[in-house]
């Protein structure tokens, strides 16, 4: 049921300008799901983003996450991954100024009503600036998602509007993106440590490292 | 009257957490809200990077300290998804329990918290005495009060111990009952009522917009719950429903996310007997820890280019991992972690909710969503 919807979606998404979709079979526990991944390119995800919003009905936007591959081909330094679920949540019905609760049976619904996990990645080129376009004004929910984003990764939403800080302080330096692959945990291995005069152990200092 | 700036927080009971809420007031009225978070940010993203996949649940654990169990659920899941484990069924009914105990024990700190809110200040002390009937179950399971680590990749640490399912099954039986007096304190007390109903209105639609679920979702009358719409682990063979509020036309207010969450207390209640009768082997056998009906072999490193996800029901709404395996060079550690933490997202809605209303609406509301800042900041 839900992988003849995910397959249906996946093969109406697949026809959108630059984008590829295949649904994938992706375990939880005891039983399987059936998960529709994309792939698109930045130029194009505008596009698919108000398709799926409109068309194919995604409600939700879940979280969306940065990633930093400064080893990866040159293609693919940066990647941005969505994730969405298709809720098919309507506001209740009002019967004589009584609201009545839609009480949904998700193994009896059909069309755009069957919940689907959607999974879109966007491949970014070796760049300093890394951006994609905000899907903000669509998704509210997708709002914290991309400050945060922007804030732990450095990556930028072209046209998001109030990007500031949320996670780190206010006053953090700009250009400063602690999950950056060039940020490390850790500089010194615990074998470098010292003990001083009094005993204390000591680390050697992180002058000229790259904080 | 001219308006003006106030800081509520880090220091103040309503944040219930280190966060700060920057209101704009108009006299009584709130006329804007900037939500400042970030207060506990200990970078877990960044350490799971250089830590192995099981080292991982222990971080997880620490997330939440309302809600540990939920949490190190949620990692194992998507873990579990990354490198492709099943696991075995009665390690999943395990797991079933630990999670609906937990819930439980999350809402019960919830409430426990509300009362004083709303200036009800004997529920906390009630709702602790039950809280601890759940917390010595978790403990025997996990071993200890607040952070269990009781998942593994792959299963579970380990059995019910001997004489576990009786317990629970006294301790629930008696739960079932003592909830009708929390009932009877909350809705028989009119300064209660008068401070939560009407107040905080949330529409369906608009919620779902702005990435809002679990609890707060479904008291505005849709049964919309992860567990329900993509079951995962083995809620899909047991008998229930997720709870719905009939709330008024104008959306969920305050008391509707009250009532929801004692609707969601009972019916974990029941899961947690259900899962006690149906278990495979029974309730009452034991295996030793490692049993391969407890734990299934799970590979400690990811091939480069795998991604697993899994979107899970936490007591506060829809929390999810996204891990990227690191291939040969990363050894056993993950490429990218990811944490969806619902209340991350709950927040800035929450704020939006209380335009409008007067100062001394603000706890009630910001209260009824059931903030909790430990996942928040991660």
């Amino acid at each position: 049921m839900q992988k003849e919807a995910a397959e249906k979606t996946a093969s109406a998404i697949s026809r959108i300008k630059g984008s590829e979709a295949e649904v994938v079979e992706r375990s939880s526990g005891t039983s399987p799901r059936w998960t529709i991944s994309v792939k698109c390119n930045p130029e194009n995800w505008r596009g698919l983003a108000e398709k799926l919003h409109s068309t194919h009905q995604v409600d939700y936007c879940s979280m969306i996450t940065g990633i930093h591959w400064p080893e990866g081909p040159s293609e693919k330094k940066w990647e941005v991954v969505y994730h969405f679920l298709r809720t098919g949540v309507k506001n209740p019905p009002e019967i004589d100024g009584v609201q009545q609760p839609i009480i949904t049976d998700p193994t009896s619904v059909k069309g755009k009503m069957v919940p689907l996990e959607i999974e879109v990645s966007i491949a970014i080129p070796d760049t300093r600036t890394p951006s994609v376009p905000s899907i903000q004004d669509l998704w509210v929910g997708a709002d914290w998602n991309e400050k945060e984003t922007w804030d732990l990764v450095g990556i930028d939403f072209e046209g998001h509007e109030g990007m500031r800080r949320v996670l780190q302080p206010h006053e953090t330096p700009t250009g400063y993106h602690p999950l950056q692959k060039h940020h490390n945990l850790r500089y010194h291995g615990f074998e470098e440590m010292y003990d001083d005069a009094q005993g204390f152990s000591r680390k050697p200092d992180d002058v000229g490292k790259v904080k | 009257m001219a308006e003006m700036w106030i800081s509520m927080g880090p220091q103040h009971p309503m944040t219930h957490g280190l966060w700060t809420l920057k209101i704009k007031v108009d006299g009584e009225t709130v006329v804007d809200t900037v939500p400042d978070l970030g207060y506990i940010h200990r970078g877990v993203e960044k350490i799971c990077e250089s830590r192995d996949f099981t080292q991982i649940t222990t971080y997880c654990d620490r997330l939440c300290y309302a809600s540990a169990n939920t949490w190190s659920h949620s990692y194992i899941y998507a873990a579990e998804d990354l490198l492709g484990v099943e696991v075995p069924e009665r390690a999943e009914y395990i797991r079933l329990i630990a999670v609906e105990l937990q819930r439980i024990a999350s809402h019960l700190m919830w409430m426990g918290a509300y009362g004083p809110d709303t200036g009800n200040l004997s529920v906390m002390v009630w709702c602790l005495r039950e809280r601890e009937m759940m917390m010595d179950l978790l403990q025997e399971l996990g071993g200890s009060r607040m952070h269990y680590n009781f998942p593994r990749i792959g299963g579970v640490k380990r059995d019910l111990p001997h004489g576990f399912a009786q317990r629970a099954r006294s301790k629930l039986e008696l739960f079932l009952q003592r909830i009708q007096e929390y009932e009877a304190l909350f809705d028989e007390s009119t300064v209660f009522l008068v401070r939560t109903q009407g107040v905080g209105y949330a529409k369906a639609e608009e919620m779902v917009n702005h990435g809002v679920s679990g609890p707060n979702l479904r008291a505005a009358g849709v049964n919309y719950d992860v567990r329900w719409a993509h079951p995962y682990s083995v809620y899909s063979e047991l008998d229930w429903e997720p709870p719905v509020e009939r709330s008024s036309i104008k959306g969920a207010d305050c008391y509707d996310r009250y009532r929801v969450r004692v609707e969601e207390m009972r019916i974990s209640a029941l899961l947690t007997l259900q899962a006690l009768d149906k278990m495979p082997g029974g309730s009452d056998t034991y295996h030793e820890p490692g049993d391969p009906k407890l734990l299934a072999k799970a590979p400690s490193r990811a091939p480069e280019g795998t991604s697993g996800y899994h979107h899970f029901e936490d007591s506060r709404g829809e929390s999810m991992f996204y891990i990227a395996g690191g291939g040969e060079a990363r050894g056993k550690n993950p490429y990218r972690v990811s944490i969806r933490s619902p209340m991350f997202i709950t927040i800035p809605y929450a704020s939006k909710c209380m335009i409008g209303y007067k100062v001394a609406d603000i706890p009630a509301i910001m209260g009824s969503f059931d903030p909790c800042i430990g996942e928040t900041d991660r």
